[in-house]
């Protein structure tokens, strides 16, 4: 019985250490603790290129990334990733696993019931994408049909007609879809629109950005009429933990990321045109 | 090469062994026991026969209570047998049993078979255990088998390596359950032979058989039994020459037909 | 199997049944067409453009793949049994090989991001499932051994475990230990949620076959133990538990087998092992078919290695007795 015993205990300690590693509860001041621990903890989607993913060698890599680490550099501390689901992220009660999420979140008024929104970083047109031989040539072919999107995003808030977007520039819902097909990110919407137009999807909504790098990629897709609405993209911050000195901070780091122009250069270096031009989309319009 | 571990009182050859008084047992609704008055004393060889379902087995699985009996008392050594007993196990280590589908360990070798008993409940050390081990499987007549696996010894074999395996702790009553009614023919006399061997050696026996043969050879007494019931029980002669009651006579036609 | 003794004529030498057969894959190849493939190019000389050759063209693209695959059918039942497996197993694996290829894939693309997948990804795969199956097995023995008690506790709380983690999906479960558990004030980060949901679900379906494996011993080895006066410890331990492991040995090596797979649950969460990174690696140039092929193979891989072992283990069961 002796091997045995050594065996339960060990695994019923190691259990016990396993269960415990986030026992000791960050407890108050989020901000305070960051400090403490020269630490802060950015959660961010790793599926989202140019905005987010990882290279070969296992880093992180992207412009939410660059942006996130220059955060931590001016704080004054270490910058860590943790890469959680986006509708994990969105859903709020982060229970301290992490400090911020800097992952192009659109602030809107129900995400704002869980979460605080200290600090717009830039802003980008959401468009929608055809496939090139789809016969849609206007927003309007897109009414009553199928469109892809990502699911707890405010593409798919729009699709279904109830996007609460905070301090946004006014737009009007120009597409009414038949159905809405909510995948996990833009990516696999785009993967379903490349097999054909009306195969899987009829079209998908996403960032620009994303359908720009989609068309470099060599995606058969292409831009449907104007962008439908123009997005702040900001940091997030849990309100179950409210901080309003980490808030502040953010806000105060992210003001002079857009004074000095180092916010600027992150957009130009990550958001390449096809044609070669960059664009700048930390400039408010 | 006694163990010192048992507790249970020694017996003068006059006190009986094991005593049943008023003993019952139901399945159920089922009575398979039926008021059993029997004392079976120090060194004396006992068979229990009758028809199948006369509740023979059951009787003498309550006697290390392996089964357990409703009404009445059982007592072993002085000690009653009953639901709430402490050590149970200790008074099973005095009583050996064989069983008629010989219920040897298979992933075992015989050899281990006959030691587990001493080496890992009365903890008697490795060494010892094996030299009891081997001299009771020269006992039983087969020690060259001793590292064999039980799958690849006969029937024969296989029970005289379980008679051997309760030997080696040393009881002071050996129960048998039907222990030949599973064996082919020719091999019924070796274990048969094992039997009045060990009945020679003067240990307590206590046989539940069809063999007559063997029971008329070893048997101090016969006991008849039908339907839970204790019809009559003897001496071989007078059980054989001159049954009692017509129970037993319908019997003796049968089964020594 | 055991088979009889005596052998009936294969059924690929009987006319009638190749007849049939043939007139079946010819209908369903011609459902399918495949003349828009690779097929339909190799024929290009018989039937002219292939996207312009008609009925014709489809008809004479699926009689080509019916000849092929009858006769290739026909041709394997010559041969004995291993050597037909074994061509069999060649030429399936070789289809999948063709579907892979079928994707146009830059091996150069998987061979930049193969370090990463197996340092992390694998690695953190093995390692979550080693610890949830060495758990799980632990679970496995208390709860059999309870359900299988007279103790009123024991067994209510046992038969409750298993109900109740046998009667949600694994997924479920695991959201439920990620994000109930902090709202009841257990922090439980990503990778310990992921070890415990699997351990504990896992646990569940092998407490079942525990409780099976030792019911299966038959009462005459608990009598005779008893009869010699072994107590109830003794009597698990020395006698029951070796007899069932034989028994338990291949349910439970394909529970190790699943968990192996169901690690890559984990991923929800965010752990980079290697489902998530077979996702995540192809972000960057929108390619995702290099990767998670990639992993495919690897999962299979080590399925493969853990099947190998389980057989291993089981013939040396069979030489033991």
């Amino acid at each position: 019985m002796n091997i045995k015993f050594g065996l339960k205990k060990a695994t019923i300690v190691l259990t016990a250490a396993l269960l415990s590693v986030n026992m000791s509860a960050k407890a108050g001041a989020v901000y305070d603790y960051i400090k403490a621990n020269n630490e802060l903890m950015i959660a961010t989607d790793a599926n989202w290129a140019p905005f987010s993913y990882i290279d070969d060698d296992g880093v992180m890599q992207g412009f939410d990334v660059e942006v996130g680490r220059e955060i931590a550099k001016r704080m004054g501390v270490e910058a860590r990733f943790i890469t959680p689901d986006w509708d994990v992220i969105t859903a709020g009660n982060w229970n301290m696993r992490w400090d911020v999420s800097v992952g192009s979140m659109t602030p809107t008024a129900s995400r704002s019931e869980v979460l605080n929104f200290p600090a717009v970083y830039y802003y980008t047109p959401a468009a929608f994408a055809v496939h090139t031989d789809s016969p849609i040539t206007t927003l309007a072919g897109l009414n009553g049909k199928n469109v892809c999107t990502t699911a707890a995003s405010t593409w798919e808030m729009y699709l279904q007609g109830n996007l609460d977007m905070l301090d946004a520039p006014a737009f009007t819902y120009d597409v009414t879809p038949g159905t809405i097909t909510s995948l996990k990110d833009g990516s696999m919407c785009a993967d379903d629109t490349r097999l054909g137009a009306g195969v899987r999807n009829d079209g998908f909504i996403d960032s620009v950005p994303m359908i720009q790098g989609l068309i470099e990629a060599g995606y058969p897709v292409r831009f449907l009429g104007d962008p439908a609405f123009h997005e702040p993209l900001s940091l997030a911050t849990d309100l179950g933990n409210d901080d309003p000195e980490l808030d502040a901070e953010l806000a105060r780091i992210i003001a002079e990321m857009q004074s000095d122009y180092s916010l600027s250069l992150l957009s130009i270096q990550h958001f390449k045109n096809a044609d070669g031009s960059s664009e700048d989309y930390t400039v408010a319009y | 090469m006694m163990d010192t571990k048992t507790n249970i009182p020694n017996n003068t050859e006059m006190t009986p062994v094991i005593s049943l008084k008023g003993v019952s047992k139901w399945y159920g609704d089922f009575q398979a026991l039926s008021n059993i008055d029997l004392e079976i004393r120090l060194k004396e060889k006992i068979v229990i026969c009758g028809p199948s379902g006369s509740g023979k087995s059951t009787l003498i699985r309550c006697l290390n209570r392996l089964e357990a009996h409703q009404e009445g008392t059982i007592h072993v050594s002085g000690i009653e047998l009953h639901e709430r007993m402490k050590d149970i196990d200790v008074v099973r280590q005095d009583i050996g049993m064989v069983f008629q589908s010989f219920n040897l360990f298979p992933h075992l070798t015989v050899l281990e078979n006959c030691m587990a008993g001493p080496n890992w409940v009365r903890g008697v050390d490795k060494s010892k255990a094996k030299e009891r081990a081997i001299a009771m499987l020269e006992q039983v007549k087969i020690p060259e088998q001793a590292d064999k696996y039980p799958e690849q010894l006969s029937g024969g074999q296989q029970q005289r390596v379980a008679i051997a395996r309760s030997l080696c702790m040393q009881p002071k009553v050996m129960l048998f359950d039907e222990p030949t009614s599973a064996l082919d023919p020719e091999m019924v006399a070796e274990v048969l032979d094992t039997m009045i061997e060990l009945a020679k050696s003067g240990m307590t026996m206590i046989c539940v058989t069809h063999e007559m043969g063997f029971a008329r050879q070893v048997a101090d007494r016969i006991v008849f039994m039908a339907d839970g019931e204790i019809v009559e029980q003897n001496s071989p002669e007078e059980f054989f020459n001159n049954p009692q009651h017509e129970r037993t006579k319908v019997f003796l036609d049968q089964i020594l037909k | 199997m055991f088979v009889d003794t005596v052998i009936e004529d294969k059924a690929l030498h009987k006319p009638a049944f190749l007849i049939g057969l043939s007139l079946t894959v010819l209908a369903i190849f011609f459902a399918l067409n495949f003349t828009n493939s690779l097929f339909g190019e190799f024929l290009r000389p018989v039937i002219g453009d292939p996207t312009e050759s008609g009925f014709f063209g489809r008809f004479a693209v699926s009689l080509v793949l019916t000849i092929i695959f009858v006769l290739n059918l026909f041709a394997i039942s010559f041969f004995k049994l291993k050597v037909q497996v074994a061509i069999v197993w060649l030429e399936l694996f070789l289809l999948f090989l063709a579907f892979a290829y079928s994707f146009d894939l830059k091996m150069s693309f998987i061979q930049s991001r193969i370090p990463l997948m197996i340092t992390r990804g694998l690695f953190t795969t093995i390692y979550i499932s080693a610890i949830s199956i060495v758990l799980a097995t632990v679970i496995a023995i208390i709860g059999a051994i309870a359900k299988l008690s007279n103790n009123g506790f024991a067994y209510a709380i046992s038969s409750f475990y298993t109900s109740l983690f046998r009667g949600l999906p694994l997924l479920l479960q695991l959201f439920l230990i990620y994000k109930g558990l902090p709202q009841l004030g257990f922090m439980v980060d990503a990778v310990p949620a992921a070890i415990t949901a699997l351990s504990l679900c896992y646990g569940a379906y092998m407490t079942e076959i525990f409780r099976a494996g030792i019911q299966s011993i038959p009462k005459g080895q608990w009598e005779a133990s008893r009869a010699l006066g072994f107590k109830f410890n003794l009597i698990l331990r020395k006698i029951i538990l070796p007899q069932a492991v034989p028994i338990i040995i291949p349910p439970t090596g394909n529970q190790f087998i699943a968990m192996l797979k169901d690690s890559s649950l984990a991923s929800v969460l965010g752990v980079w092992e290697l489902m998530y990174l077979a996702k995540t690696l192809g972000a960057r140039d929108f390619r995702h078919m290099e990767m998670l092929l990639t992993a495919a193979m690897i999962y299979w891989a080590l399925t493969i290695v853990l099947e190998v072992i389980q057989a291993r283990i089981e013939e040396k069961y069979k030489q033991k007795s």
